[in-house]
């Protein structure tokens, strides 16, 4: 059998496992390591290659740019100075906002905080949930029984009720806002890793590394987690573009970023009504940006799932 | 099958109960201590005296405990919810207020987001790889993306000011409105829709995929079913399973959505009382609404258990 098939996505049909199941360069290409085949899977999607650059970009833009083009953001003082709501020119290249600021560095600038903290929040709810997954999934029995209610107590909360809560009980500040989507995204990532874990624990080489004696902690480290790498990497894929469409809507209802720091969801409530007066330069780059970092997530999530797959790479 | 569903609704009971106290408990971790409500309530400048009174009134000089068996005696022996600390009124009658208006809202959402998600999940797996695919996903992707207040945001622009002028929904809307002149519901419902299709054709779309790859399609198109048969009558009803489930869990989702949408729109649903008494720090109202919403999202998980069953038989054999 050859390890790699040039098959873009899953599932390969069985007459293209069979056409690459001979043939000379099978042995060749056996002793590629696995991490080089996941590598070239990924890389064979090109909407996924489009995405890393774009995201590679915003993130250079967020953090480099203000070296570039350096604007004054947290003074609103002087912004008040400046003319307010001011079309796009030389000087400010997408405008100024309501406040006075310019909108490219508040882009910015509202993007290390969006980008920061939807990377740690989902972080956060990522390791949160593959502990408590796999510490169900695998101890099972009692533990189990009663981690798993509880989970279902907390995935029977909506989302957002138990988030808006929240952050009205505790006055949002950064590192207060980072926690609470950090506890509140879990539960559904808990659940999937969970699945993986008790999977694998039926399976013929975590029973036999049991047969041998080996400890329950040997087991989760060296068999039931690198298995289940492939879910966790995807599943925090996506808990990351949640973790950034939160800090959205938490923006968007005031309870976010405190001043004077900003998101790119509290950018966009505060300009939203400006919208009909015309000045789209505050609504439209902002939302574009914020929507392909996103979509660019999501494709990489995609990808990344497809790049793991193990039917992928044993045809 | 019978057992199993008697375990489950239990199992539900148990859960419910688990959501009560932790919902119950949250405000306690409130920074500000024992007056911070009733300076929240009664302003900042209220007299030392007025405090009193309102945490006497509210029960706050009881202990935790005590306080959440009043809350639990109160719920199951007398169905109250308690009274809400800004309007005056019971829990009982805001909810009955404002459930109406979600419940069309979310209705005709998910009935226009089953009939658009369905099929083109289906399609999409179908097509597998086509530009017809990929188009579709880009265009998913981006809907899953946009934060719902920006969607309404743009719906608004452009069918509220823009190329046609559709009315906002006015306040305190009739909810059967919706019979008569059905025009000042068509963006929110819109909306809705356009947040869910994302999600649930996703996951027909992988569900398709699933079953297309089985032996049974195989030998369908073996003995020369066309593929339009193969489609509807293999592929479809062997995917429903996931999508059951799927929706089971899309229904406490589809409120979580209503939430933004109806706040952006200013369409006085659940979703616009809950942000406005979160916001308002009126705990009785949001915790009874959560309780509501979380009654509905168990008693949509044993529904899907029930349809599981009805569709696939195996289910009520193992389930014994």
């Amino acid at each position: 059998m050859s390890i790699i098939g040039d098959l873009p996505t899953p599932p390969p049909s069985v007459a293209d496992a069979a056409s690459h199941g001979s043939g000379e360069e099978s042995v060749v290409v056996a002793i590629v390591p696995l991490w080089r085949q996941r590598l070239r899977i990924f890389r064979q999607n090109k909407l996924a290659m489009a995405s890393a650059g774009y995201l590679v970009f915003i993130v250079l833009l967020c953090f480099l740019g203000p070296l570039i083009h350096p604007t004054n953001q947290t003074d609103q003082a002087s912004a008040l100075l400046q003319t307010i709501n001011a079309a796009p020119s030389a000087h400010d290249w997408l405008g100024t906002d309501l406040s006075g600021y310019d909108v490219l560095g508040r882009i910015m600038y509202g993007g290390e905080y969006s980008l920061t903290l939807g990377a740690v929040a989902g972080l956060i709810t990522i390791v949160v949930g593959t502990l408590y997954g796999m510490v169900a999934g695998f101890v099972g029995g009692i533990v189990d029984t009663i981690l798993m209610r509880l989970l279902d107590a907390f995935l029977s909360i909506p989302l957002l009720f138990l988030l808006i809560t929240l952050v009205t009980i505790f006055p949002p500040t950064t590192s207060v806002i980072i926690t609470i989507i950090g506890i509140t995204g879990w539960f559904a990532n808990a659940r999937i890793i969970r699945g993986d874990a008790l999977l694998i624990r039926k399976l013929e080489y975590t029973q036999a590394a049991q047969a041998m004696g080996a400890g329950r902690w040997h087991i989760i480290r060296r068999h039931v987690f690198p298995n289940s790498m492939s879910n966790i990497v995807t599943v925090a894929t996506f808990s990351v573009a949640d973790a950034i469409l939160f800090l959205t809507t938490l923006g968007y209802l005031g309870l976010g970023i405190p001043l004077p720091g900003t998101d790119w969801g509290t950018m966009l409530s505060n300009s939203s009504q400006n919208l009909a007066n015309g000045f789209w330069w505050q609504i439209y780059p902002t939302a574009i940006i914020f929507i392909l970092v996103i979509v660019a997530i999501t494709y990489i999530g995609e990808a990344l799932r497809d790049a793991f797959e193990v039917r992928l790479l044993e045809r | 099958m019978g057992a199993y569903l008697i375990r489950r609704f239990f199992q539900s009971i148990l859960v419910f109960f688990l959501v009560l106290v932790f919902t119950f408990s949250l405000p306690y971790f409130e920074p500000g201590g024992l007056n911070a409500t009733a300076i929240d309530i009664l302003g900042a400048h209220a007299p030392p005296a007025t405090i009193h009174a309102f945490n006497v009134q509210h029960g706050f000089t009881e202990n935790y405990f005590v306080r959440l068996w009043q809350y639990i005696d109160q719920l199951i022996f007398h169905g109250n919810l308690g009274y809400s600390y800004k309007s005056s009124q019971s829990v009982w009658a805001i909810i009955g207020i404002y459930v109406p208006r979600t419940i069309w809202l979310a209705l005709f959402s998910l009935i226009l987001t089953i009939v658009i998600a369905l099929p083109l999940g289906l399609f999409q797996a179908a097509r597998r790889n086509s530009i017809f695919d990929y188009s579709a996903t880009s265009v998913l992707f981006i809907l899953y993306g946009v934060p719902a207040f920006l969607l309404c945001l743009l719906l608004e622009t452009f069918f509220s000011y823009g190329i046609t002028h559709l009315p906002p929904p006015p306040t305190n809307i009739d909810p059967f409105q919706i019979f008569t002149n059905p025009v000042p519901f068509i963006l929110p419902i819109a909306a809705l829709t356009l947040l869910s299709l994302a999600f649930l054709s996703r996951f027909m779309r992988s569900a398709v995929l699933d079953v297309l790859v089985q032996d049974y399609i195989r030998t369908a198109k073996a003995k020369g079913c066309s593929e339009w048969r193969v489609l509807a009558r293999h592929a479809f009803r062997n995917a429903m399973g996931p999508i059951i489930i799927i929706l089971g869990v899309f229904l406490p989702g589809l409120l979580g959505g209503a939430l933004i949408i109806e706040y952006s729109f200013n369409y006085q649903g659940l979703g616009y009382e809950t942000v406005a008494s979160a916001l308002n720090l009126d705990t009785p109202t949001v915790l009874g609404i959560t309780l509501l919403v979380t009654i509905f999202t168990l008693g949509g998980n044993l529904l899907a258990d029930v349809m599981l069953g009805i569709v696939n038989p195996r289910i009520r054999v193992e389930g014994k």
